[in-house]
């Protein structure tokens, strides 16, 4: 950070807590800076800096008065930041997106103090407001209520990689919403290990006599949504022009732009199904190159989709 | 003097003169910390413009050639009073720490907090991510004052007046009406490429009952403007829950005996449309009408052919 970046943003923290201390006098520094997510150091820097400010014609009187050693603090005098500077455009979008996204957790009250918060600053910041939609998968609050109190829960789940079904108990933790879905990482007990479910696969949840500690401290935020694993194999796949789709929807590895438009991507792979929707979707410009027994990955899908056109087999 | 120092007062001084101070008044105020009008003072001064303006602060230059006054209006400058409640102050608290908008979206969540009066109230743990990309900023600003944008959009220059801005599955879109090609355009926040750059306020109006949600089509079969056509598809059980829950509110859906499910879909998208079939990979199939079903068909034996014609 440059000293000039540095400077910017001392004053504006100073330019925002002048107003409240005005409003708030007498309140003490500790509450003061922890408010404002300072040290006390800090907060009595600022406040030093203040008593070197005045307006013309700076005869004593026109300087701010406070005392930055008294225990309690009160400003005088400091009649041009009684209100804080204006948000700017990053931080009033930040703030009403948070808002809406968080209204828009199912659960969330829809009349509470959050939603009357965020009319009142959108009101503020002429009516232009946001629409977010971050889904609600049907057994979002089942998984909820269980992370809460701690109880395992019996799931039937799709497997989207291998294209299967299973039944399985899970310890899950908080649901949470990343890369446009949402997620519990769950102690799975029949993996004897914690995985990662999305809760739009669950197809049903079934209750249990089972409990386990719910894991509440999560400081660091959610755990990684995509972690590639040991027994996951590296494809490298050529996808035609136009299928740039395909690096902007899916993680991959690497990508390579080549002359003709094509790119060569390689993907993380854990199981094979995904692979074959993605490439049946991209079509017949797409090969796999490596490994080499996967090269007829998609023709085989075809054949087998194909089977069911001709009538000749049925899967059952 | 303390650069902080210095700039305090300048600010003091802008937001207190009626008139504007011209830029001999700032340097010979020796209170003000500059030192006199030598060339250092000047660019001294020069520095200072530009942070207040990085800060955000409305510095307007009036009047003509020799004659710049500067001076900040109050009625731009100051927040207005949200009147929030300390409820209301924690639940916007509980907001920003809960929802992660990117490291540096959530520092200006944080900035925004602090001017709405510090943080009350406990954090929360993350519970959503959303990520702000850089587009959205500039055009959230544009939607504001009702100004026209100009953005590079899959290679292509755009001319949009962004009527608003709304987020799904994860994923921003910029909604708006496209003057060069006269029709409401939805735009993914993160595929506009480079900088917006924003025309002038009041260029346009808005609707009272626009609604950017109802633009924004819910599935990759529904894209496209073209006439809908009426596709059946049959799904086996096991992945019939999924796809009937996927549909419920687009399609018609019926049960069959076996646990299996038929869904009727308006279909102005057949790209789409594949995208949704294989999903299900050979658990599903296009039952009719026929010229969709031949097209899937043949889409896979395309597939099949390029196979067997591949080098090596």
């Amino acid at each position: 950070m440059s000293p000039r970046q540095g400077a910017e943003d001392e004053l504006t923290r100073v330019l925002a807590l002048v107003p409240w201390i005005i409003a708030h006098p007498g309140s003490t520094k500790p509450e003061i800076a922890k408010r404002f997510g300072v040290t006390v150091d800090q907060l009595e820097r600022d406040l030093w800096l203040l008593m070197m400010v005045g307006v013309p014609p700076y005869s004593p009187g026109d300087y701010i008065e406070v005392d930055p050693e008294a225990e309690t603090v009160e400003i005088r005098l400091a009649d041009y930041f009684t209100r804080p500077l204006r948000l700017s455009p990053t931080e009033g979008l930040a703030l009403l997106a948070a808002g809406r996204a968080l209204l828009a957790v199912p659960g969330s009250d829809p009349a509470g103090p959050l939603a009357t918060a965020i009319d009142r600053l959108a009101e503020a910041l002429e009516g232009v407001d946001l629409v977010v939609d971050i889904g609600e998968p049907t057994f979002l609050a089942d998984v909820r209520t269980a992370a809460r109190a701690g109880e395992s829960i019996e799931i039937d789940y799709w497997s989207a990689g291998r294209d299967e079904m299973s039944t399985r108990v899970i310890d899950p933790g908080p649901p949470f919403f990343a890369v446009g879905q949402w997620y519990t990482d769950a102690y799975c007990h029949r993996a004897g290990e914690n995985r990662m479910f999305r809760l739009d696969r669950i197809r049903a949840v079934r209750a249990t006599d089972a409990a386990f500690t719910p894991v509440i401290d999560d400081a660091e935020g959610p755990p990684a949504v995509f972690t590639a694993s040991d027994d996951d194999t590296r494809v490298t796949v050529l996808l035609p022009p136009g299928a740039d789709w395909v690096t902007e929807s899916t993680p991959v590895e690497s990508v390579v732009d080549l002359d003709d438009g094509s790119q060569r991507v390689v993907l993380v792979v854990g199981a094979t199904a995904w692979l074959e929707r993605l490439l049946l979707q991209v079509g017949p410009g797409a090969r796999i190159t490596d490994p080499a027994d996967l090269r007829d990955l998609p023709a085989r899908a075809a054949r087998r989709i194909l089977a069911r056109y001709s009538g000749a087999t049925r899967t059952p | 003097m303390d650069r902080r120092e210095r700039l305090l007062n300048l600010l003091a001084a802008l937001l207190g003169s009626r008139n504007g101070l011209t830029t001999e008044d700032i340097l010979s105020e020796r209170s003000l910390g500059y030192e006199g009008a030598t060339e250092s003072a000047r660019k001294a001064f020069e520095r200072d413009k530009k942070s207040l303006r990085a800060m955000g602060v409305p510095l307007d230059q009036v009047g003509s050639n020799e004659e710049y006054r500067y001076r900040v209006d109050p009625e731009q400058y100051y927040l207005p009073d949200l009147g929030l409640s300390s409820e209301e102050s924690a639940a916007l608290h509980l907001a920003v720490t809960a929802i992660s908008l990117g490291n540096d979206d959530e520092a200006a969540g944080q900035g925004a907090l602090m001017k709405l009066g510090g943080r009350e109230g406990d954090r929360a743990q993350t519970i959503a991510e959303l990520p702000i990309v850089p587009a959205l900023a500039p055009v959230y600003e544009a939607t504001r004052r009702r100004a026209p944008v100009r953005f590079r959009y899959k290679g292509e220059a755009r001319h949009v007046e962004p009527w608003g801005l709304s987020s799904k599955r994860g994923r921003w879109y910029v909604v708006g009406f496209d003057r060069e090609r006269e029709q409401m355009r939805v735009f993914r926040a993160d595929r506009i490429e480079g900088a917006v750059d924003i025309g002038d306020d009041a260029g346009f109006e808005v609707p009272d009952d626009f609604r950017p949600e109802a633009e924004l089509t819910e599935e990759p079969w529904q894209l496209g403007g073209g006439d809908a056509v009426s596709v059946r598809i049959r799904v086996d059980p096991g992945r019939a829950a999924d796809l009937a829950a996927r549909a419920h509110r687009a399609a018609d859906v019926e049960w069959q005996a076996d646990g299996g499910v038929v869904v009727t879909l308006a279909v102005t998208n057949v790209d789409g449309l594949r995208s949704l079939v294989f999903e299900y990979l050979e658990h599903a199939e296009v039952l009719d009408p026929p010229d969709v079903r031949a097209a899937i068909v043949a889409w896979l034996e395309s597939v099949v052919a390029a196979s067997s014609t591949e080098p090596g």
